[in-house]
Order: C-alpha cells, then structure tokens, then sequence
C-alpha cells in the first residue's frame, strides 16, 4: 500500500452527509483523535487489536488512533451534563484501522429514548437519506433483530450450558446443528469418579464436595473463578456429555427460526405462524418488530425491498435489538456501507449507572457510490 | 538502534554493502550453543577484541561478519533485513514478524533452546480441560464478572492468532514481561500464554497446560532474511555456509551402514528405502553394500539386515556428507529469486 492510499480524497461526500444531519435535528459531536485503546479492546475484543494504530505516551496504558465513533460518543455523552437523558448525536471524520489505513466515516447516535421503535427507524431513515444527498447507488438492506433472537432463545428455555454453546455458535455463524451437538466425552481420569460421587448429591452438596476436593488436592483457587462457579460449570459440563443434549423438537424450532427471511412483514408472519405452532410467546417482541416496520415504512422507504433475515444479528453480546446494514446494489463483494443497530446494553458497561437505550448507524462515504475500493 | 549499533551498520555499509551478516545471540547458553553448532559445522566465530565486541568474524570466510545482539533484536533486524542470517527462537519469530513468509525462511531447527508456547490455567479450572472449555468458560465470564477473561503474555500476537482460532473473542490481554506465571496468583490475570521447557514453574504456580493448548513447539532456528541485500559476494557466503551446515547436519542424523549379503536385488534396496529410509550408497559386485540410514533406525535396519542373510552390521558416524546438490541453499535461493 502506497502512502497516498492511506489518506482519503474527497471530502464532498462527508460534508453533505454531516449537512444533512445537523437538518435533521443531530447535534454534531467529534471526540478526539486519540483514544485509550483498552475501552475498545474491552468491548471489542482483543482481536481488535490487530486493526490498531497504538501508541503510547510514557503514562498509564496505550492509546490508539480513533478506530471507530460508537464508543468515543458514547463516553463523551455519558462525561456531558446530558447523560441519561434524550440525545440525537452526529459525527463525522476520519477512523483509522490497520489494512485500511485513513477512511472517512460519519454516523448518528440516539440516547435515552424510551419509543425505541420510533427511534430504530429514524435512525435508519437520516442515515439511507443522508447516504442519498451524499451521491450514494441504489443500496440493497439486510435486517435483523438480536432482541427477538434474545426472546426466542429465553422462550425456548435451553438449559443454560446449551443456551451459551448456542450463542458463541451463532456467532461464529455455525448452524444450530453444529452448535448444538455434544461435547465429545474426554477421557481425562477427573471426570468419570468425581461425576458418580457428585451425581448423589444436590447443587448445593455438589459444590461443597468441589471446594473439599480442590482443598485435600492442595490447589488454591486462582485466577477470577470462585470453586462455585467452577463446580458449577463441571456439573454442567459433565450433564452435557451425559445428557441426551437439547430435544429433537427445540433443534428443528432452532433450525426453522433462523431460516426464517424475506421482507419484514413477510418474515413477521412467517415468525408468528412459527410461535404459535410451537406454542412460544414471541408477542411482545414482534408487536415491537411491527410497529418498527411501520415506523420504517411511514418514512416513505420501501419495506418490500428490504430483507429480513433471522439469522443476521449475530453479535448477541454487543447488539440487543434492530440490526442493519446497507451496501451498494452493484457491488455485492463489497463491505457494507452503512451497518447499525440498537445497543442498549452497551452504555451501562461505559460507566452509566443503569441501562441507556442507544441506537446508532455508521455510514463508510467511501464505499456508497460502489466503485471505490 | 545504540550509537555503537549506527556506527557499526554506517561503517559496514559503507565498507562493503555486499558482505553477508549472520546475527548470534550475545550471551548466555544460547551464545554457547550458537558457536557450537556452527563449529559442528566447521565454522568458528571470533568475536572481537573482548567479550564487550559486538562484532566478529567467521574464520576462514571472506565477505562475512558475525553481529552478536539479543535473540527478540536479531528477530526485528531479520524481519527488517538488517542481516541475512540469525540465530533465534521460533517463538519470537512467530510472535514478533506479522508476515513471517514474506519476510524470512526457517531454514533449520538446530536441535536447542527448546521450549513450547503454552496456554496455561489455574490447576482449580478442573472443569477447563482443553480450548474448547476455555472458549465456553470465556463465554460466560464477562456475564457473570462484568468483565472479560485476562490473559497475561508477553506473545500478543501469538496469543490472538491461537485464541482467534479457537474463536475464543472476549478477553483481554495483560502484557507481561517478566514471572508471567505468577500473575494468576497475584491476582492481575486468569491465565496466562508463555514459554515452559518443563512445566515445572507452571505447576509450581498451581497452573497447568490446556490438553490442546500447546501453541507452538518452539527452538532455536537459523533463520534467513528475505528483506537483507542480497549481492553477489553474500549469496556466495551463504551457499558456503550452508552447504557446511547441511553437511554436517546429514552427517549427524544419518549413520553408514555396511555390510555383506548374498544376493542385493533391486526389490531388497527398494524395501530397505520404504521400510527404513536407507538409501544405498555403494555396492560392490562381491555383495558389500554401503547404506546411508537415518540414526534411530540403524538397529531396526540392522536386524532386517541380519534376518535377509548378513553375517554383520557395522554402522559409522560421519564427519561430513557434503552434496554438490545443497538442500538449505537450494531452498533459499529459491525464495530469493521469487519463488
């Protein structure tokens, strides 16, 4: 990569974007250039890292060109007087990411909005119109929805060993067939003896009979997991290999809920049929998917040419309710150009007192025309 | 770079940019064993004036300088083509150059400073036997501690690349320069990747290794910068020195057999290739043959020798095995010119 790929070109495209959303009622908020680099390893895994420009000052911990927007906002939101309360946020400048060196991003953020469905779509709406003014082609969107996700998965009531295969699963974007098979039985001596004694007692014996085991063996408890937790999770672990895993009933709702696509509306009764047949209370969440489509279409975009898909929210831990993402139509290859979603999580693990509704959208100007990089 | 390093490299460069720099750590037992596996090669370092020289020499050899450096700096110079040839650890190699094949060739393990790159839990994990365990345990953690796993290591690319593919995500890495094994105890990780040769500092730390947690089985290499300038005089040097090392490297891993059979057919010599690795080396019409055979497989030859009719087996070390055809050079000729 030559130096002059490092730095975008043309500013144009920013400024209209930004332009548009300061008319539409966002207040522009630009955090610095340089960030603490923990906060996004943190949140963002240490994966991460690898895309870092880091550096330090000779002090405490390791800094990093701003590598995104999302997290810097939200702290300069939660550091404002505004915390807690309603607040419609605009950015827009330059990210930096190793591989892509220097590219221009611009986004919205909406806080402390209790009519979320309102909100998802707004968000949606100024991002695909500011995309628009911005000289972007025809996007092609893809929906989702982690908080149905998260409802469904509670309906269905796994047990909680199966719930978190499931989730680390799904978000590596295996099946729920490949996610859901047992763990091989391992023959590792431990198991098979200490399993028959704890298989004659309750949880709370169980436990006890662990931290016994682990003080006649000499091992101090080290490294951030109480002996409950461990006994806890060797319980479990040891009923997965045993157990005859999660019913043949649950796998196939599993298999046909993340099937389930097509255009909002097509999807949400295809999600209803499928609750009420498996008699699962999906009620709330999708009346909430509904009002959120007719949030969407009421901005005049066109619903029918949307699709959702079930299996799209796949970052569970990080999304908690509407996710999308848009690309340019002629170049499918491509990343997405505008990718958001509802996090209402997040905030709370930034340092707010309780959970904040937030939902927010990133726009990468470059890619919108689809015939950059 | 110290002062004394510019000098040197500013001196060198413009003394002769076309000589051939073969970096060796500069203390301690993988000095000691650097200088004896190249005087196993017949190739002996001299050092300079005094123990504090960092510069040196190969005796014998023209156009070659010998630049005695710490094994984590010969990595970076390898990686920025500062000298042609280290002497260093695969785990630094691995840990500290991100595009490793664009960079350098590992051109041999040379049989010391072994050590394996381990994940290591607190022996209390007993419900945590392999990555598939931790990768769940990791699922769960910041759920129940409102924070992710840590990590304490000095290998952070190692550690991500490794956690990466077992899609271990959420966790964070606490850099550790020194006594990584204790931070579990202390309280400032959950676990930890480092280097073990025994395991007995772990285990001493009420730590053990993951059943599938061995990253890397790491020794000391001779490594070849892809990055150096290659001129006509340092290619020449290294095809020297490697054709040396090569030679003594068979010498040391082959053994010659020798002996009288009956009848030498071609099936025979086929077999004891298949069977063994023994090549034939010699075969007199009077039914002696020489085989050439790997060094743990000289008894077994032996005793099929013996089965298909030999009265005896002599088998010989060999100082040399020198081959017009080098396999090292051929190697990193090839990489040189492209591929």
């Amino acid at each position: 990569m030559t130096l002059a790929n490092y730095r975008p070109t043309d500013p144009t495209r920013i400024e209209a974007t930004l332009r548009h959303f300061v008319a539409e009622g966002f207040t522009r908020c630009e955090p610095g250039l340089l960030q603490p680099a923990g906060v996004f390893l943190d949140r963002l895994g240490e994966d991460f890292r690898g895309r870092l420009y880091l550096t330090s000052d000779g002090g405490d911990g390791e800094l990093c060109l701003r590598p995104e927007y999302t997290i810097p906002v939200c702290l300069n939101y939660l550091a404002s007087p505004d915390a807690g309360q309603p607040a419609a946020l605009a950015y827009g400048g330059a990210i930096f990411r190793a591989g892509e060196g220097e590219t221009l991003q611009a986004g919205l953020e909406s806080f402390g909005r209790d009519d979320r469905e309102a909100a998802d779509a707004e968000i949606l709406g100024v991002a695909l119109d500011a995309a628009k003014e911005a000289g972007a082609a025809t996007l092609k969107l893809r929906l989702g929805d982690a908080g149905l996700v998260k409802t469904f998965l509670d309906r269905l009531d796994l047990p909680p060993a199966w719930r978190r295969r499931f989730e680390i699963g799904h978000a590596r974007g295996e099946s729920p067939s490949k996610a859901l098979k047992p763990p091989q039985r391992k023959e590792n001596g431990v198991g098979a003896g200490v399993l028959a004694a704890l298989e004659k007692v309750d949880a709370a014996g169980a436990k006890k009979l662990i931290e016994d085991l682990l003080s006649i063996a000499g091992i101090s408890t080290v490294g951030g997991r109480s002996s409950g937790e461990i006994a806890e999770r060797f319980l479990e672990q040891a009923s997965l290999e045993d157990g005859a895993g999660v019913s043949a009933e649950k796998r196939a709702l599993l298999e046909a809920f993340f099937e389930i696509e097509g255009s909002p509306d097509s999807a949400s009764a295809k999600l209803r049929r499928l609750a009420d047949s498996a008699r699962l209370d999906l009620g709330f969440a999708l009346d909430s998917f509904d009002t959120r489509s007719s949030f969407i279409a009421a901005r005049g975009l066109a619903l029918d040419s949307m699709t959702f898909s079930a299996s799209f929210a796949r970052r569970l831990d990080y999304y908690s309710g509407f996710v999308f993402e848009a690309w340019a139509a002629n170049r499918p290859d491509q990343a997405p150009a505008i990718a958001g979603g509802r996090y209402d999580r997040l905030l709370r693990t930034l340092g707010a007192k309780s959970d904040i509704p937030a939902v927010g959208a990133a726009i990468w100007v470059d890619r919108l025309s689809g015939d950059t990089v | 770079m110290t002062a004394l390093d510019a000098a040197t490299k500013t001196r060198a460069d413009s003394r002769n940019a076309d000589r051939l720099i073969v970096a060796v750590p500069s203390k301690g037992r993988l000095q000691e064993n650097a200088f004896a596996f190249f005087a196993r090669a017949g190739l002996e370092l001299q050092q300079g004036r005094g123990a504090r020289d960092y510069r040196g020499v190969i005796a014998g050899l023209d156009n070659v300088e010998a630049a005695f450096l710490s094994a984590s700096e010969i990595t970076g110079r390898l990686a920025r083509g500062e000298v042609h040839f280290g002497v260093t650890g695969e785990d630094l190699v691995r840990e500290e150059i991100s595009d490793v094949r664009q960079r350098v060739e590992l051109l041999a393990p040379l049989g010391f400073g072994s050590a394996n790159v381990v994940v290591a839990v607190p022996q209390a994990w007993i419900d945590v036997r392999d990555m598939a365990d931790l990768a769940d345990v990791a699922g769960g953690f910041r759920a129940r501690h409102g924070r992710g796993l840590r990590v304490a290591t000095k290998y952070v690319n190692t550690t991500r690349r490794f956690f990466a593919a077992h899609a271990i995500s959420d966790y964070r890495i606490v850099e550790s320069s020194g006594a990584t094994e204790g931070a579990p105890a202390a309280g400032s990780a959950d676990l930890i990747v480092d280097i073990t040769t025994t395991g007995a500092t772990l285990s001493a730390n009420a730590l053990k290794i993951l059943d599938d947690g061995v990253i890397l089985r790491s020794q000391a290499n001779l490594v070849a910068s892809l990055a150096a300038p290659w001129g006509e005089q340092a290619r020449e040097a290294a095809r020297i020195i490697l054709s040396r090392i090569a030679a003594e490297e068979e010498a040391r891993t082959t053994r010659e057999l020798r002996t009288r059979l009956g009848e030498v057919t071609d099936k025979l010599l086929r077999k004891a290739e298949a069977k063994f690795g023994a090549t034939l080396r010699e075969r007199n019409g009077n039914g002696s043959v020489t085989f050439a055979a790997p060094a743990n497989k000289v008894a077994s030859l032996a005793d099929w020798l013996i089965a298909h009719g030999a009265q005896t087996v002599t088998s010989g070390k060999l100082d040399y095995v020198f081959r017009a055809d080098n396999e090292l050079w051929g190697r990193l000729a090839a990489r040189l010119d492209g591929d």
